[in-house]
């Protein structure tokens, strides 16, 4: 039984692509009497069933050492490819957590795009997003991943690029597709050099490999840093983070999966790279500097942003600069927890802003207010989601911030300064976004708020309950430190800073005598931190102008320096072409028939030459 | 067996020629049809036959023609040309199948398109250099009338481009293969008898050079494509079709089949300076592609950029290589015909092919939504999404030249990024937003419109998802190829595959059992 | 031509003013016009009769139900049914929701003043205490957040309200339509003729709310309130549906930092009258399921119209939807022709001047409409 388990556990990414596929006849228009939602209850069916199924490969191998499984999947000259996966308990959870947050973003989506006509190609894209994820999660070789992520990056675009006809989508999804191929490819080019100089993809042989590789610096230092920009994009981590703001222009349902689920991927795969990257010293610092710049950075644009989705989705760009920090200090169980914790939490949040969004119709801070009496399943799900993402109460993030700064304590104590800080300014900004949207007073869009129908509230109410329940998992799975192990010192730490932050914004929002908007800093400072350090000139001012010029100057040159050069010939053409343009009006026969004599001139004429000289 | 294919459509060609005039208009279509369905069978039947781990030719049918010559009617088969033979097989149906029904003067539309695929079928399989020869000149006749009759607005101009260009790489071609003869002393063209042959370098250098500018221009390669936008952007659509999926492949392949193998030591020599052209020619491909307007023309520049993928593994000249070589050939054939089959609906639908009027296309009621769809899968497989076969090709290609020539491979797969630009710009522009209200009354798509696209599509996706059915054809004929040369050249082969270590300590090491890799045979 | 005693206006839509000063209608008038409208208002009042009994039955019998699984079989459950409501071969009720949610979202004055009223939180609290006395759950709940199920019956009081100016209208088109099939319509002025004549008939019927709970009747709008079809539910709905509406995900950016959308709800211009028709069908949508089901409906004879187009029935709901905003200006003429200070076709200069201030304020709002593409 566990045997077949293990077998078939690459069968679960299978689930979701399958189901993306039975959505065909509808997102395709053939069927058009009837609506789209049998394609939404296939996809749900099959999430159930691969939920189910990791569900059983996890129980089977909770206390089993971790297994891979081959699959054949190309085999060339010199180059096989396998398609490897790995079951261990780490893996199939991942899945199993994927799945399920899958699963509940479905159901709340059921509700969410109700009115939507598409809802088989939005179907059939979570489909392939979930497939996408499971296969990452189960990936034991960087070819495989490397593939998953890149599929992740075209399903990122189509999802965000859902509602193709609003401008702005438009604009994101192109911008989300393009930044995060920068990072891939930068990735694939590590993946072919990496290929060729260890021999082989898989993860665990490149656990082996990196003990023995003897590579040049400036070798290590490349790759490292190329295998690092494909988590980078992937994590929105900057410089490649803006995406994940205008990817906010997708459906919410969406929107919960990306901030929670799929920016972990790319984590993931980062924490399964680790020992490569640390061949090189210049590589890890850049992970690391990269990872505190966006902890910190992110942090503070979160604080600056009007709109309900942006500022969580550029904390979740915060969080996993922390998972980055993580990583660079080696510490992949603390990266991972960090990202379980991080990920229901804010799928949490986003469930609940989705319910706001969808009973306000707006997702302008400044618009609301007053929501707290009258939607308890929403209110109560930020509450939690925000407790269980910031480091006040002993929920998950807590502990994962924990174990974070515990293994930093002596590696690196001044990390612990910026997670005070992100958690500081989390608490702040949670706090705040918390007071404009569901204390005080109602405005007109807030005025009449019930909440949402039982499609959205239900996931959101399992998931609150989940997260409640979330320490007490890991009290039982021996996660949580014993009473003797935990530093009393980052406690404090951590609650001081948790408790500042809400404190602050608390005292703040949640006091009616202050006249919101508020204005903490200066106009200049807060134009910045909402236009989010004006990173998008600085992409104007790179990339997008040295690929424009080039352009320029390429179709510039075709034009008149090689076209023109190549057409001494092409002056004869155009004088050809005009003389010969009784051909077009029907006598080409006549023409087919001169071209061909003298094909065969020329060639009776060089044959001749040829027989002579032999002879 | 072999005979078929080139006899076949001729024979076709005389049927539809030989039809009174009053059955013209209907039956010209279904007699091409019905021609072009055989010949798929009849490839797909060879193919079936075609045994796999056989590396010499197969399938050989040889006649005496004219002795005097050296020209023989000899035809042949390996892993190199058979899939090629499929896809022109399976492309000049589509071409058929997606030609407009109304289109005007169809007996002699038919004729052309028919005689093509033969020629183009007998170019593939010829296995003496002046029969080759023969065939590649007689393909560009009737697709040079393709275009100057029922092309665009600059249909003369283009038409007559085309032809000088091919015409030029014509007798290019054939000035190396007389050359070759008369040096090597033998008076035969066939390639069999002039392969066993060793030229001194300096000889092979000056004939591989003449050669591989002949077969350059039909590729084409920087700076000798100007020909490819302007005669694709003319084309009628199943024209385009066949150009950017068979015609330029019989450039990859004449340099493969007869510069590779027949030059085996010059081509070491100019191999670093192919791949420099490789890189120049995807960079330059992708960056004039971007700088389009023209949906047809962003095409025909991806083309220009994806063809470089080949001639860079060319030049590396490993056995992977060769098959990334013949992958990334297949694999453009497809999908250049599927962006080409879209671009088609498109402009019959819309009348213009420009992305800056056109917008909103993928709108459901009144716009190309499949089509649109149809469009992305095309443009995510040439941007070399996995899952499609674009990026397993790109992907065997990259890493077997990366061995060889690592600096050329990192800066070509610049050119994957790039592809993903302008063809978001292009997808975005084209499909996404809304719909304009001058084009709010677009005509109705009929599935005769999709099939072919989807059929392309279908293939790609599952190509892409079980890449061995592409590659073992191949495999076989990809490492004799190089094991070939190796065995004739005179140097050792040693020093160009230096660079990856042997990769089979690890997974001895590791497990024992499994073997993740095998040894170069 | 315009009689010399009256001064044509300046508005830019002098020219609509004038028509409809002179009797006539929006919508100009044609034979072409006559039948697309009263055809679809035919599929309309079939869809509507629908919704409106979904909206009553949802507001009578699913009252303060947690987990309404079944709050669109109207109360009859067969297998056969559920099959069918799996399979999505039914009637889209979220569409008559959504006009619901912006009725509610919009608000209607008179009925909003009630709703906030002391009377009504009594009415309703109590109705709720008897709801929630068998279910421990929803007690607790109802403690610790009261606000909670108090906001459902103010929604639940919209379902209501709507429901029963649906079924007013509702009968209006199928009668219009059956008068149009004896040959008693042959205008656009006689369709807007016949809406007016149903809504004035109609002007003064209370609208009441009363749900029953274990057998005892529960009045939560009582006849006092003073709550009356015209003003109070037809009003608001043309002002909420017709005008307001929600911004539609496919089409406008939620992204508050892009102040695509006002902060003003009196500023909102997304609904019947002045949505796009070409997106209907595609992605964010709403209007898509109302087009939907009015497409089973649609009279043989204005089918036939539809296939003769250019792409048949590939942009069915196209040209339903381009129909229905036709339909919908006539529904518009008469509610303003209902609504105007004094006849339109007054000869009292001062009455006119009158009448023109106030058909000005309406061409105001209609300046960015379909109207201009329809005229």
């Amino acid at each position: 039984m566990n045997q077949l388990l293990f077998q078939t556990s690459w069968w679960v990414p299978v689930y979701g692509l399958a189901g993306a596929l039975l959505t065909l006849p509808w997102s395709v228009g053939l069927v058009r009497r009837t609506g789209p939602r049998p394609a939404a209850y296939f996809n749900i069916l099959m999430t159930i069933l691969a939920l189910v199924h990791s569900g059983l490969v996890l129980w089977a191998v909770w206390d089993l050492p971790p297994e891979r499984l081959l699959v054949p999947w190309l085999s060339l000259p010199g180059f096989d490819i396998w398609l490897t996966f790995v079951t261990s308990r780490t893996s199939v959870g991942a899945v199993f957590v994927i799945t399920g947050l899958s699963l509940l973003a479905q159901v709340f989506a059921l509700g969410y795009l109700e009115k939507d006509w598409a809802l088989a190609r939005f179907y059939a894209l979570m489909g392939f997003f979930e497939g996408a994820m499971t296969g990452i999660a189960l990936s034991d070789s960087l070819f495989l991943s490397y593939a998953l992520l890149e599929m992740l990056t075209l399903s990122t675009y189509l999802l965000v690029g859902f509602w193709y006809a609003q401008p702005l989508v438009v604009t994101a999804a192109r911008d989300a597709f393009l930044t995060k191929r920068v990072g891939d490819l930068l990735l694939l080019m590590g993946v072919v050099t990496l290929s060729t100089l260890a021999g082989s993809l898989d993860f665990t042989h490149l656990d082996q490999w990196v003990k023995v590789a003897n590579l040049s610096p400036l070798t290590a230092t490349l790759l490292g840093l190329a295998l690092l920009a494909g988590p980078t994009g992937k994590c929105a981590i900057f410089p490649l983070n803006l995406w994940l703001d205008e990817a906010m222009e997708g459906p919410n349902p969406a929107s919960i999966l990306r901030n929670s689920v799929v920016v972990a991927c790319g984590a993931y795969v980062l924490i399964k790279l680790q020992p490569v990257l640390a061949l090189s010293p210049i590589a890890l610092n850049t992970l690391m500097i990269l990872g505190a710049m966006t902890a910190v950075g992110a942090s503070l644009v979160s604080i600056a942003q009007i709109d309900i989705k942006r500022t969580l989705s550029h904390s979740t760009s915060a969080y996993l600069g922390l998972v980055f920090l993580a990583v660079g200090t080696q510490q992949d169980e603390v990266a991972l927890l960090f990202l379980l914790t991080h990920g229901i939490a804010k799928a949490l949040l986003f469930m609940s802003i989705g319910s706001i969004i969808l009973t306000t119709s707006t997702q302008d801070l400044t618009e609301m207010g007053g929501l707290a009496s009258r939607m308890p399943a929403t209110t109560s799900a930020f509450v939690v989601g925000s407790l269980a993402t910031v480091g006040v109460l002993p929920l998950g993030c807590f502990w994962a911030m924990l174990a974070w700064s515990d293994g930093v304590w002596f590696k690196a104590p001044e990390l612990i300064g910026i997670l005070l800080v992100v958690n500081g300014l989390t608490a702040f900004n949670l706090t705040r976004v918390f007071g404009l949207v569901f204390w005080g007073k109602p405005q007109p869009k807030t005025r009449r708020a019930p909440e949402v129908m039982w499609l959205m509230a239900l996931p959101m109410v399992f998931l609150t309950v989940l997260t409640l329940l979330l320490p007490l998992l890991f009290w039982r799975w021996q996660i949580l430190p014993s009473w003797s192990e935990v530093n009393p010192i980052l406690v404090g730490l951590l609650l001081l800073s948790g408790l500042l932050g809400c404190g602050l914004a608390g005292w703040i929002y949640l006091n009616p005598r202050i006249t919101k908007p508020v204005s903490l800093v200066g106009k200049s400072v807060r134009e910045v931190l909402a236009y989010d350090f004006c990173i998008d000139r600085l992409y104007k001012l790179s990339v997008v102008l040295g690929v424009v010029q080039g352009s320029r100057l390429t179709a510039w040159l075709d034009r008149y320096v090689v076209d023109g050069l190549v057409n001494f010939v092409g002056v004869a053409s155009i004088f050809s072409g005009e003389s010969l343009k009784y051909t077009i009006s029907g006598q080409s026969r006549n023409y087919l028939l001169t071209l061909f004599v003298g094909v065969l001139l020329a060639l009776t004429l060089l044959s001749w030459t040829h027989w002579g000289w032999s002879l | 067996m072999l005979s078929v294919l080139i006899w076949v459509p001729i024979l076709g060609a005389v049927i539809i020629g030989c039809l009174p005039e009053s059955m013209v208009a209907t039956r010209s279509r279904q007699v091409a049809l019905a021609v072009a369905t055989g010949l798929l069978g009849w490839s797909l039947y060879l193919s079936s036959q075609f045994h796999l781990s056989e590396p010499g030719l197969q399938f050989q049918e040889g006649l005496p023609w004219i002795e005097s010559l050296g020209l023989t009617y000899q035809l042949g088969v390996d892993g190199l040309s058979l899939p090629l033979v499929l896809i022109n097989s399976l492309l000049s149906w589509l071409a058929i199948y997606s030609s407009d029904g109304q289109i005007h003067r169809p007996r002699f539309y038919y004729i052309l398109l028919l005689i093509l695929n033969g020629a183009v079928a007998g170019a593939f399989m010829s296995q003496n250099l002046l029969l080759f020869f023969l065939f590649f000149e007689l393909e560009l006749i009737p697709l040079y009338l393709v275009i100057a009759i029922w092309g665009g607005a600059r249909r003369g101009y283009a038409a007559m481009k085309f032809l000088i260009y091919t015409a030029v790489s014509g007798v290019l071609i054939l000035a190396t293969f007389f050359g070759l003869s008369l040096l090597s002393g033998s008076s035969t063209f066939d390639y069999a008898v002039l392969q066993e042959h060793t030229l001194p370098l300096s000889t092979q250098l000056v004939l591989l050079i003449t050669l591989l500018i002949g077969f350059g221009i039909k590729i084409p390669v920087v700076p000798l494509h100007t020909w490819l936008p302007d005669a694709h952007v003319e084309a009628p659509t199943p024209a385009s079709v066949l150009l950017a999926g068979v015609l330029l492949k019989l450039g990859t392949y004449g340099m493969l089949r007869f510069g590779l193998q027949l030059f085996p030591e010059a081509w070491r020599v100019i191999a670093p300076g192919l791949a420099t052209l490789a890189v120049v020619s995807v960079l330059y491909g992708s960056f004039a592609a971007i700088a389009q307007t023209d949906m047809k023309k962003i095409v025909a520049y991806s083309s220009v950029g994806h063809m470089g993928y080949i001639l860079l593994a060319a030049a590396a000249a490993t056995p992977l290589s060769l098959l990334g070589a013949i992958a990334q050939m297949i694999s453009h054939g497809l999908i250049s015909a599927l962006l080409f089959l879209g671009v088609g609906a498109v402009y019959a639908k819309t009348g213009t092919r420009d992305i800056n009027v056109l917008r909103g296309l993928l709108s459901p009621e009144r716009g190309l939504p499949l089509i649109g769809s149809l469009m992305i899968v095309g443009a995510m497989a040439s941007a070399g999404i996995p899952g499609m076969m674009g990026f397993v090709a790109e992907f065997i290609v990259y890493r077997s030249s990366f061995e060889v020539f690592p600096v050329q491979t990192l800066l070509s797969m610049v050119g994957t990024g790039l592809t993903a630009v302008y063809f978001l710009i292009m997808i975005n522009k084209v499909f996404f937003g809304r719909l304009p209200d001058s084009l709010a009354n677009l005509p109705r798509v009929r599935w005769h419109d999709r099939v072919p696209a989807m059929i392309v599509t279908v293939l790609i996706v599952f190509l892409g998802l079980q890449p061995s059915w592409m590659t073992r054809w191949s495999q076989t004929t990809a490492v004799a190829l190089v094991e070939d040369r190796l065995n004739r050249s005179t140097t050792t082969f040693a020093e160009v595959r230096s660079v990856p270590s042997d990769p089979d300590w690890l997974s001895l090491q590791l497990t024992g059992s499994e073997s993740p890799k095998r040894p170069i045979h | 031509m315009v009689p010399a005693t009256r001064s044509r206006s300046v508005h830019p839509l002098s020219n609509l003013i004038d028509r409809l000063e002179q009797g006539g209608a929006l919508l100009p008038d044609s034979p072409e016009n006559v039948l697309e409208v009263v055809g679809i208002l035919k599929s309309y009042g079939t869809v509507l009769d629908a919704y409106q009994r979904n909206l009553t039955y949802i507001a009578e019998h699913q009252f303060l139900v947690l987990f309404p699984f079944f709050k669109y079989f109207n109360g009859e459950v067969t297998v056969q049914k559920l099959l069918k409501h799996w399979w999505h071969d039914r009637i889209n009720y979220e569409f008559a929701e959504y006009c619901m949610r912006g009725m509610l979202w919009h608000g209607a004055e008179n009925l909003d003043r009630y709703l906030d009223s002391d009377e009504f939180c009594q009415r309703a609290a109590a109705a709720i205490a008897a709801k929630v006395r068998s279910n421990p759950l929803m007690r607790g709940l109802n403690r610790l957040s009261p606000d909670f199920l108090l906001e459902q019956v103010r929604m639940l009081v919209y379902y209501s309200v709507l429901g029963q100016f649906w079924n007013v209208m509702s009968r209006l088109f199928l009668v219009l339509s059956d008068r149009y099939d004896r040959g008693e319509i042959r205008a656009i002025p006689e369709v807007v003729q016949h809406v007016l004549d149903g809504l004035v008939a109609a002007a003064n019927n209370p609208l009441t709310y009363a749900v029953e709970l274990q057998g005892q009747r529960y009045e939560i709008i009582p006849e006092s309130a003073g709550l009356t079809f015209l003003m109070d539910a037809a009003v608001p709905y043309v002002e909420a549906v017709f005008f307001r509406s929600f911004p539609f995900f496919g089409t406008v950016s939620y992204n508050a930092q892009a102040h695509q959308i006002s902060p003003n709800q009196a500023d909102f211009n997304y609904g019947a009258l002045f949505a796009d028709p070409l997106p209907v069908g595609g992605a964010g949508i709403p209007p898509t399921l109302l087009m939907q089901d009015m497409m089973h409906f649609v009279p043989d004879y204005l089918q036939e119209i539809y296939m003769r187009g250019l792409r048949g029935s590939d942009d069915l709901r196209v040209k339903i939807c381009l129909s229905f905003q036709k339909s919908m200006f006539c529904v518009t003429t008469a509610v303003i022709r209902g609504l105007a200070p004094y006849p339109l076709s007054t000869t009292d200069p001062e009455q006119r001047q009158v009448n023109r201030i106030y058909l000005e304020q309406w061409m105001d709002r209609l300046l960015e409409s379909r109207l201009v593409t329809l005229n």
